[in-house]
Formats: C-alpha cells, structure tokens, sequence
C-alpha cells in the first residue's frame, strides 16, 4: 500500500516534469521558429525582393509605360496638329 | 435445292448445339445440388422457423451468445452485448443529430456515427477482425495512416501568408498548448486521488484533446492509448465543433471591452518565395529539435509545400479534395469501429469527455492569457481575442475571434489576424505530440 501510494506521488511529479518538458519544446521550438521566420523574410527581402511579383508586374510595366509614352505622343501631335489649324 | 438442304443442316445443327450445350449445364449444375444433399438434413418446417428465430438480432440482443467474443476476441459481460448495444445505438443516433440539425463538424461526426452504428450489430462482427471496420481499422489507423494523410491535406488548405506577416502571434499558438500538459497534470491527479485508472500514457492520449487537432489526437491515441481511441475521437471532433459554444465566454470572462476593441496593424505582404521556403524552414526545425514531430510535422509541410510551389496544381488538388474526402471517409468509419459498445461504455469515457473540455478551455483561456501577456510589451498591441485561436481547430477558432470581436466593433475584422496563431497552433499541438511519443520511447 505504502509503496502503491509513493509510485503514484510520482506519478503526479512525473505529469508536472511532462508540462515543464512539453510547454519547454513547444515554446522554444516556436521561438525558434519566430526568429528562423524573421531571418529568413530579412533574406528574401534583402537578396530576393519579390522576384515573382518583380517579374511578372515589370514586364507588364514597361509595356504599359510605352503605351503611355506612345499616347503622350499622338496627344501631343494631335494637339500640335490642332494648333497648327486653327492657327 | 442445295441451299434448302444447307440451311436444313445449318438450322439442325445449331438445334443440337443449343441443347447438348443445355445439356452440359445441367450435368453441370446437377453436381453441386448433389453435394448439397449431402450436407443438407431436410427438417421440419417448424425447426426451420426457430432456428431462424433465434439466429435474429432481436434474440442477440435480449438473450446474448454467451461465447461471443468482441472485436479483440476477448470476453465481455452480458450487458455490453445486449443492452448497451442499444444503448450505444442511441448514442450514434444522437451523433447524428449533433452532426445534421446541428451541424456539429459532419463531415467526420456522421462516418464516425456511422461507423459506431454498424459496430453496434451483434452477430454480424463488423468491428471484429475480418469485419470491414476491423479491416479499415487496421489498414490505416492502427499504424496512424490516415491520420497523416489528413494531415497531408490540411497542409495543403493551409495558408501560412497570415503567420509570415506577423511571426510573434505564433507565441499564442504556443501558449494554448497548455490546455493539453495541464489537463495531462489534471487526469494523472485524478489517478493518484483514485477516482480513475489512467495510466500515463492514458493521461497523454486524453490531454491532447487540448490541442483541439482531429487527426494529432487520433495519432496519439493509437500510440499511445489504442483502447481509448473511440472516446478520445469522439470527445475530440464533438468539442472541435462546439468551438463556437465552448469558447466565446472564456474569451469574454477574460477581456474587457477595451481590449476587445483593439485594431491590430494591417499586415504586410508576403511574398511567394517566403511561402515556399517556410514549410522547408520548418521542417528543418523539427529535424534538429525533435524528430519525433516529423511525420506529423512532414507531412503536413509535405501538403504545403506543394500547394506554394504552384506547379502540382494536380497534386495539390488531389490533396486538398480527393484524397483528404476518401480518408475522412475511412478514418471516420474506422474510429466509429471503437464505438463498440464494450469499449466506449465504460466509466472512463465520461472522464475523457469531462477532461477533454477541461483541456478545450483551459487552452483556450491560455492563449487569450498570453496575448494580454504580450501587450504588456511595447510593440504593436494584440487583439487577446485572437489568442483563443492558438487551439488548432482550424479555421473555426479564427472565426470565433472574428466573430467575437466585430461583437464589441463592427470595424474590426481579426479573422487573419486569427488565422496566424491559428496555424501556429496546429504545428504547436504537433510539436507538443512528438513531445509525448518522445517521452514514452
């Protein structure tokens, strides 16, 4: 009886080591990942800025500047052609 | 005249085929009918009627086989063959309700109803060895298969976009592991104080009710307390889905209304390669701090990780719609197998079911706790309301966040602000089980 009730003492102890153990892991493993997470946005952002977004709105962009230029252009012209008229 | 007489051959001949053919299949047939008569004894029609009588479920049930055997083929007691079977049948029966009027998580309440229903049937031995829930219970759950096939899916749902932005809401997802240790802390007491027999292993399988995560609670169970696993299961998805019920007045309890009202900061934007690289980034990390995470941990980074790279859209379908579909189906059927009346009538389900909203709450109250903890800290204040999010249970936990805090401001929308500690939690309760299997190597 005497030793039934130690083992089962230990057994309480034993479920508070499980709590110091696991809260421990969870908590440092998630700390580690929290600063793993923040390296790694520093890299990408630093070596790597958005390549995917990059290449795909840069291309795109450029198009759509030389549309704009070529429209600033024909404005341009008509206007200067409106002007010549009327003058 | 040659072609009537040819045709006449023709027709005779096809005449005597179809009946020496005919006749084959009767020598055929006459064969076995012959055995037959041999093994069967012709009797009286009334004995017939009797003996069918007593072979229905009606006498099973009321007056019980005494040598049947359940599905480990050991003995059980006359009243987990006759009335608790019933019993249990109305148990599944209100699973039913719970999963259809309710809308309680159906997807996996029903085929684990289901799945207890037809374990329920005396005679039939569906749950036994050589059943088909016995066979789909050990062809993927009693080697945690389909838990991590799950997990392979769920992965691929995951959105990790919300946590990337903002990395330190992975703290409550931490925090609200605590309802899994302090319940473990809680059903070892009850041991000691002697009102329950749990072992520790037992006390594990219970407490990781807390981490509030379908298919880590079923890994664990099969690890480490098979026998326990339909009441784990059960307690398990019925608490996931009454997330709604059990959370909001914990949250409310712990916060006022100032809190509530907190506006957290826009979150940034991620970019694509961040997404590829965290679930590997991750992944890693359970190599180094603790490997016996990984095939939790693997497989769900495993499903991600195909989903972010954008070229298996195939795969990443396949995952996130097919496959997770057929193994829910399975998996349910295969934990309602541990619905037998034998193994789920016991008095320790009740523990289970009492500890595992024990578990539930106190995770729960943990993570609003740490998020309160952390804006004692300068930096950008958090919502403590998103702190309840830290139990898995996604994304419903997130949307009890959202839903609670647009309660006390209609502006105020947290639902991705949720889904950080949301997703944290899950890699937390995975983290938290490799802990435990560790422990019991």
């Amino acid at each position: 009886m005497h030793k039934g009730n130690l083992m089962e003492t230990n057994l309480v102890i034993e479920g508070f080591k499980f709590m110091g153990l696991g809260m421990g892991t969870v908590f440092v493993f998630l700390g580690i990942m929290i600063v793993a997470m923040n390296i790694m946005s520093t890299i990408i952002h630093k070596f790597f800025p958005e390549p995917q977004p990059k290449a795909s709105t840069s291309a795109p962009s450029s198009n759509a500047k030389k549309q704009d230029n070529n429209k600033k252009i024909v404005a341009a012209i008509t206007a200067a052609i409106k002007h010549h008229r009327e003058g | 005249m040659k072609s009537i007489i040819s045709k006449f051959l023709a027709l005779f001949m096809l005449v005597a085929f179809t009946v020496a053919s005919a006749n084959e299949h009767a020598t055929l047939e006459e064969k076995p009918s012959t055995h037959k008569e041999e093994s069967y004894h012709t009797k009286p029609f009334s004995e017939m009627i009797t003996g069918f009588l007593a072979s229905t479920g009606i006498v099973a049930l009321v007056n019980p086989d005494p040598d049947e055997l359940n599905a480990k083929g050991e003995t059980m007691s006359d009243f987990h063959k006759g009335l608790g079977r019933v019993i249990m049948i109305f148990i599944t029966f209100f699973l039913f309700w719970l999963a259809i009027a309710r809308g309680f998580e159906p997807l996996l309440l029903l085929p684990i109803a289901f799945g207890g229903f037809l374990a329920n049937i005396p005679v039939a031995n569906i749950a036994g060895e050589h059943g088909f829930l016995g066979v789909i219970y050990h062809m993927g759950l009693s080697n945690e298969m389909f838990p991590i096939l799950i997990f392979m899916g769920v992965g691929a749902m995951t959105d990790f976009g919300p946590l990337l932005s903002n990395p330190k809401t992975a703290l409550l997802g931490g925090a609200a592991q605590f309802g899994i240790f302090g319940t473990l802390v809680g059903a070892v007491a009850l041991s000691q104080m002697g009102v329950v027999d749990f072992t520790l292993q037992q006390a594990s399988a219970i407490s990781i009710i807390g981490g509030a995560d379908g298919p880590t609670s079923i890994f664990i169970a099969t690890k480490l307390a098979p026998e326990l696993l339909g009441a784990i299961a059960v307690a398990s998805y019925s608490y996931m889905a009454m997330v709604p019920i059990i959370q909001p007045p914990i949250m409310k309890a712990l916060t006022t209304q100032a809190e509530r009202k907190i506006k957290m900061t826009t979150l940034r934007h991620v970019s694509r390669l961040e997404k590829l690289v965290f679930p590997i980034v991750v992944l890693s990390l359970a190599i180094l701090v603790l490997p016996e995470s990984t095939p939790l941990i693997g497989a769900f980074m495993f499903g991600n990780f195909l989903k972010e790279s954008g070229v298996v859209e195939r795969l990443n379908d396949t995952l996130q719609n097919a496959l997770i579909n057929i193994v829910t189906i399975f998996l349910g059927l295969g934990v309602g197998s541990k619905l037998a009346a034998d193994q789920f009538l016991v008095p320790d389900t009740m523990f289970i079911m009492a500890l595992g909203i024990i578990a539930f709450s106190v995770g729960t109250a943990a993570g609003v706790l740490m998020a309160k903890f952390m804006n004692l800290f300068p930096g950008n204040k958090i919502n403590p309301l998103i702190g309840s999010a830290g139990v898995s249970a996604v994304p419903m936990a997130a949307r009890v966040s959202n839903k609670i805090g647009m309660e006390s401001d209609r502006t105020n929308m947290l639902l991705m602000h949720a889904m950080g500690p949301n997703v944290a939690g899950v890699i937390g309760s995975a983290v938290a089980a490799g802990v435990l299997i560790s422990l019991f190597q």
